[in-house]
């Protein structure tokens, strides 16, 4: 596939289910990258190629909430697309997300065939 | 709304969903009694329109199987990656009961979940709060989901 995703997720546990789901869904990444939360994640982002994020919303330190909103105003890393995967998916909280520019959201708990169909036609 | 099969549902989908694994729900209890040992017990802060704290409390080996399911390994010992495990159930339970109060017109903001090792401790929430105990049986072993809350919002 030849792209790389960012999965960010204060739980390092959720992070490797989500990994091991991506690679049941055959979304088959040449890379897969972790950070803990939002801050993290900006680190990640400036200085890996990444195509695409998977983000928590809940986290300490900085929430996926935080995280979109500072990521918007950073010029080189303001495009890469983020997909929230949270047990947060109150419409108020994902509109919130949307409205800083993410392209969805998966719901905890969730299937390999759920991520796939979510992000399969994103890639 | 029904509290008890509120958490029954959230839980039972979480670990068909995740786990693959059906659990059988042993017990529902309101008020007190119900508990069961546990080694490892994760808590969850609830606010806003329902206060108060969702806890997960597994004896080892049911923490220990919940963990070596999720991350497709054998746990042997109670350390970090089982922390973090039952954290995150904890912490899917409680998005579920987001949802579910949600239906019912009633906010809920999650704190970050708290886990704590130990078989002797008590925990003291808000005087006069609800306590809904679910107990389920998992591989033959038991474990429990234990909601305190107060309803800030009128009922």
């Amino acid at each position: 596939m030849g792209k790389n995703v960012l999965l960010v997720d204060d739980s390092s546990t959720m992070r490797k289910i989500i990994g091991r789901s991506l690679r049941q869904a055959g979304l088959d990444f040449d890379n897969i990258f972790e950070a803990g939360d939002g801050l993290e994640a900006l680190e990640m982002l400036e200085k890996e190629d990444v195509d695409i994020v998977l983000s928590d919303i809940n986290m300490p330190n900085m929430d996926g909430i935080s995280f979109l909103r500072e990521k918007s105003t950073r010029d080189g890393i303001k495009d890469i697309p983020v997909l929230m995967i949270s047990t947060e998916t109150g419409d108020d909280i994902i509109g919130e997300a949307k409205s800083l520019g993410a392209i969805g959201a998966i719901k905890k708990p969730f299937t390999p065939d759920k991520v796939n169909e979510v992000l399969g036609p994103l890639l | 709304m029904n509290v008890g099969q509120a958490i029954i549902d959230g839980t039972k989908e979480i670990f068909s969903t995740m786990l693959m694994l059906e659990l059988e729900v042993m017990d529902v209890i309101e008020g007190r009694g119900g508990d069961i040992p546990a080694n490892i017990t994760s808590m969850i802060g609830l606010g806003k329109d329902i206060r108060g704290m969702l806890a997960v409390h597994c004896p080892a080996d049911v923490a220990m199987d919940i963990t070596g399911t999720f991350l497709g390994m054998d746990v042997e010992e109670i350390d970090e990656d089982v922390k973090d495990a039952i954290g995150e159930i904890a912490n899917m339970v409680a998005g579920s009961l987001k949802i579910s109060f949600a239906d019912d017109g009633k906010d809920i903001e999650l704190a970050i979940p708290t886990t704590i090792i130990g078989k002797s401790f008590k925990t003291s929430g808000i005087s006069g709060a609800h306590r809904v105990v679910v107990q389920f049986k998992m591989n033959n072993s038991l474990f429990m989901i234990e909601l305190k809350y107060i309803v800030s919002k009128s009922e």
